[in-house]
C-alpha cells in the first residue's frame, strides 16, 4: 500500500486510506469535497460549472442539493458518482474515490430523466442492474417482487418498461437505486412526473430509507419538498455553495406570529389594525407582524380581556422557497455578483447535463 | 455474473430490436431449401443429375465430380458469407454502444459497481457470442446438410466459418472505437463499411503506390495498407482454403487482428476517460 497523497490528508474528520473501501461505520462523514471544480471547454468558450465546491455530507442525513436550472447540480452529483471527473479538487465517497467500481457497491443512484433499456420489462431491468451490483440470483428473487410492490408496481413488473408512463418509469427508477439495499442514496429531481400521491408515497420511502441509516443526497428544485424532507441543504449557484444549513436554520423565525382563535372566530383584524400592527389573514388565521415579545403578549392579553379563546400562536419561520430567491437574488445582484463569470448555461458537453 | 448478464442483456437486445430473429429466419429459410429442395443424384462419384425445387437440371455425359462440385459450392457460399455476414454482422451491432451511451441509460449502468472496462468488453463478448452463434447455425447448418447429402466432409469450410468471426471482431473492435468516441450509430455502422470497400483498392498497394506522383503519397497509401484490416486479401484466400488450393496468408490475417486488438483498446481507454 502506497503512501497518503498529502492533497488527501487535507480532509478533516476523516481517515483516509488510498485505495481501499473503508467501513462506513467509522467515517462520520460520508461524502466531501474540496475545492471541487468542473470547466467545459466549447467552441473555445470556458465554461465552469463547478467553482472551488466545499461539501460534507454526514452519515445518516438527508441532504438537499438545492440551485436553479444550470447551477451545476446534476455535474456536481455525476462527479460524486464517479461519471465525470472534476478538473481542480478532490472528492472522496465513503473514503474512497468514486470513479473505482468496488467504491460504488451499496450507492443507489436515481439519474435525472433515466433510460431504461425499452426491451426489458420492469422485472428484468432490475434483475439486470442487480446482476451488474453482484446482487446473487436468490437475493434477487426475493428482493425485486418486494421493491416493486414497494413502489407500487407490483401489477406491472412483467410489462415492458417501454409501454410505462413517465410516473412509473420514476417509481421504477427508485426501485433500482433501492435494489443494492443502499447505504448511500443519490436522487437526481425523484419526484419529477410524479402525481401527488406517487410523491407522498416517494417521500415515505425515503423517509423509511432514511431511518435505516441510510445517507440520502437529493437534488432538486421542488423546495417544498426538499424542505419536508431534508436534514441539511446546500444552495448551489453558478457553481459556488452559497448557502448551507440545516432546513431549521435557514428557515429561521421571523417577527411574524400565526394567531388562531377557538371555534372558527374571526380575529378582529381592524381593530388591530389600527393599534398600529401590521396584520394579514391567511387560511382563516391571522398574521401578525410584532417589534418584539413584549407587544405579542399586550396582543395576547386585549384578546383575552374581549374572552376571545385563543387556540394557536406560532412563530412564522421563512420558507425554503423565500430563502432560496432571497440568496439567490443576492448574488446575482449584490458585491459578489458573479454575472460577468462564463457560465455553464446547461449541460456539460460530453454527455453531461 | 457481470459478464453473463451483460451478455444476456446483448442477446435481449438483438432479439427486441429482432436482428436475431430476422437472421434466423433467413438462414433457417436457406437450410430448408437446401434440404428439401436440393436434390443431388451422384454416379460412380460424379454428379449425375438434380433437381432444384422439382425442377430438373440434367448434365450431359458424365458430370463432374461430386467432391469438386461440393468444394467449389462451399468456397463459393464462403466467399459470399464473408461479404454479407459481416456486412450484416455490422449492421445488427452497430448500435450497440450509442444505445449504451444514450443519456439516462450510460448513468444506470456506469454507476453500478462494476468497471468500465468490464462494462465495455463484457458488451463486446455479448456480441461476439451473438455472431458466433448465428455463424453456427448457418455454417455448421450448411456443411451438416451438404456433407450428409454428399458424403462429402470439407472441414475447411467449418474453419472458415471461425475466419469470418475473426474478421468480423476486428471489425466490432473498430465499431466500438468509433461508437466510445462519437455515440454515433450512423457512423459507427458507415465507417467500418468504408474501411471494408478501402481493402479492395489497398489490396494492390504496391499498384497504387508505383503509379502516385509523389513519395509522399506513396508512403500514405502503404501506411494505409498496413495499417487497416485486409479484408480483400483474407477474402480472397478463404475461398482458395476453402477449396483447398492454398493456405492462409498469416501476415493480412494477422494485421487485421492487430488493428481490431488495437482499436478495442482504444475504445476502453476512451470509454474509461470519458464524462457523461
Amino acid at each position: 500500500m502506497g503512501t497518503v497523497p498529502a492533497t488527501l490528508r487535507r480532509f478533516e474528520n476523516m481517515t483516509v486510506v488510498p485505495n481501499v473501501c473503508l467501513d462506513v461505520d467509522t467515517l462520520p462523514t460520508v461524502i466531501a469535497t474540496r475545492r471541487l471544480t468542473k470547466e467545459f471547454w466549447h467552441w473555445r468558450r470556458r465554461l465552469l460549472a463547478l467553482d472551488g465546491v466545499d461539501l460534507e455530507v454526514h452519515r445518516g442525513e438527508v441532504f438537499g442539493l438545492l440551485g436553479a436550472n444550470g447551477a451545476g447540480k446534476t455535474t456536481l452529483v455525476k462527479i460524486l458518482l464517479g461519471l465525470a471527473r472534476p478538473t481542480i479538487g478532490e472528492v472522496l465517497v465513503r473514503g474512497s474515490s468514486p470513479r473505482r467500481a468496488d467504491a460504488r457497491r451499496r450507492i443507489g443512484y436515481l439519474p435525472e430523466e433515466h433510460r431504461f433499456p425499452g426491451y426489458l420489462t420492469g422485472d428484468a431491468s432490475l434483475r439486470l442492474f442487480g446482476r451488474l451490483a453482484g446482487a446473487p440470483e436468490k437475493v434477487l428473487d426475493t428482493r425485486i417482487p418486494e421493491l416493486l410492490d414497494r413502489v407500487g408496481l407490483g401489477e406491472r413488473g412483467r410489462d415492458r418498461v417501454g409501454r410505462y408512463s413517465k410516473g412509473m418509469t420514476q417509481r421504477l427508477g427508485l426501485a433500482c437505486a433501492l435494489l443494492d439495499e443502499p447505504d448511500l442514496l443519490f436522487l437526481d429531481e425523484p419526484t419529477d412526473g410524479v402525481d401527488p400521491v406517487g410523491r407522498r408515497q416517494i417521500r415515505d420511502i425515503l423517509l423509511a430509507t432514511r431511518e435505516q441509516g441510510t445517507t440520502v443526497f437529493i437534488n432538486s428544485h421542488l423546495l417544498s419538498e426538499v424542505e419536508r424532507t431534508c436534514d441539511r441543504v446546500a444552495i448551489l449557484h453558478q457553481g459556488r455553495v452559497v448557502r448551507e444549513g440545516t432546513v431549521r436554520d435557514l428557515t429561521t423565525p421571523t417577527q411574524r406570529f400565526r394567531l388562531r382563535l377557538a371555534e372558527g372566530r374571526a380575529v378582529p383584524a381592524e381593530h388591530l389594525a389600527d393599534d398600529g400592527l401590521r396584520v394579514a389573514t391567511n387560511d382563516g388565521c391571522l398574521e401578525v407582524e410584532v417589534a418584539d415579545l413584549e407587544t405579542l403578549n399586550r396582543l395576547v392579553d386585549r384578546l383575552r380581556s374581549d374572552r376571545l379563546l385563543i387556540a394557536e400562536v406560532t412563530p412564522v419561520r421563512t420558507a425554503l422557497e423565500d430563502v432560496f430567491i432571497e440568496v439567490v437574488e443576492g448574488e446575482e445582484h449584490g458585491p459578489g455578483s458573479f454575472e460577468n463569470r462564463p457560465r455553464a448555461t446547461g449541460h456539460g458537453p460530453g454527455g453531461g447535463r | 455474473m457481470k459478464t453473463w448478464a451483460l451478455i444476456v442483456d446483448t442477446w435481449r437486445e438483438a432479439l427486441a430490436r429482432y436482428t436475431l430473429m430476422g437472421f434466423l429466419a433467413v438462414s433457417s429459410l436457406f437450410l430448408l431449401i437446401l434440404t428439401f429442395a436440393l436434390n443431388l443424384d451422384i454416379v460412380d462419384g460424379a454428379l449425375a443429375a438434380g433437381t432444384l425445387f422439382g425442377k430438373s437440371f440434367d448434365l450431359p455425359g458424365k458430370g463432374p465430380a461430386i467432391d469438386t462440385v461440393v468444394v467449389t459450392g462451399q468456397s463459393v457460399f464462403a466467399g459470399m458469407l464473408y461479404v454479407l455476414g459481416v456486412f450484416l454482422a455490422v449492421f445488427a451491432t452497430g448500435s450497440q454502444v450509442p444505445n449504451l451511451q444514450h443519456r439516462g441509460t450510460v448513468d444506470l449502468y456506469v454507476t453500478r459497481p462494476i468497471g468500465r472496462t468490464h462494462l465495455l468488453l463484457g458488451r463486446f463478448l455479448g456480441a461476439a457470442t451473438l455472431v458466433s452463434a448465428n455463424l453456427l447455425f448457418l455454417c455448421g447448418g450448411v456443411f451438416v446438410i451438404i456433407s450428409l447429402k454428399t458424403h462429402i466432409w470439407n472441414p475447411r469450410f467449418l474453419a472458415a466459418s471461425g475466419l469470418i468471426l475473426a474478421v468480423f471482431l476486428s471489425y466490432l473492435g473498430f465499431m466500438y472505437l468509433v461508437g466510445v468516441l462519437t455515440s454515433s450509430t450512423p457512423l459507427s455502422i458507415m465507417l467500418p463499411y468504408a474501411l471494408y470497400l478501402l481493402s479492395v483498392p489497398l489490396a494492390a498497394h504496391n499498384r497504387l503506390a508505383a503509379a502516385m506522383d509523389s513519395r509522399l503519397a506513396a508512403c500514405v497509401v502503404h501506411t494505409l495498407y498496413w495499417v487497416f484490416p485486409k479484408t480483400a486479401e483474407i477474402g480472397r484466400d478463404l475461398t482458395g482454403y476453402v477449396l483447398g488450393k492454398g493456405t492462409l496468408a498469416v501476415v493480412p490475417f494477422a494485421t487485421t487482428m492487430v488493428f481490431g486488438a488495437v482499436c478495442l483498446a482504444g475504445a476502453v481507454v476512451a470509454f474509461n476517460r470519458k464524462n457523461f
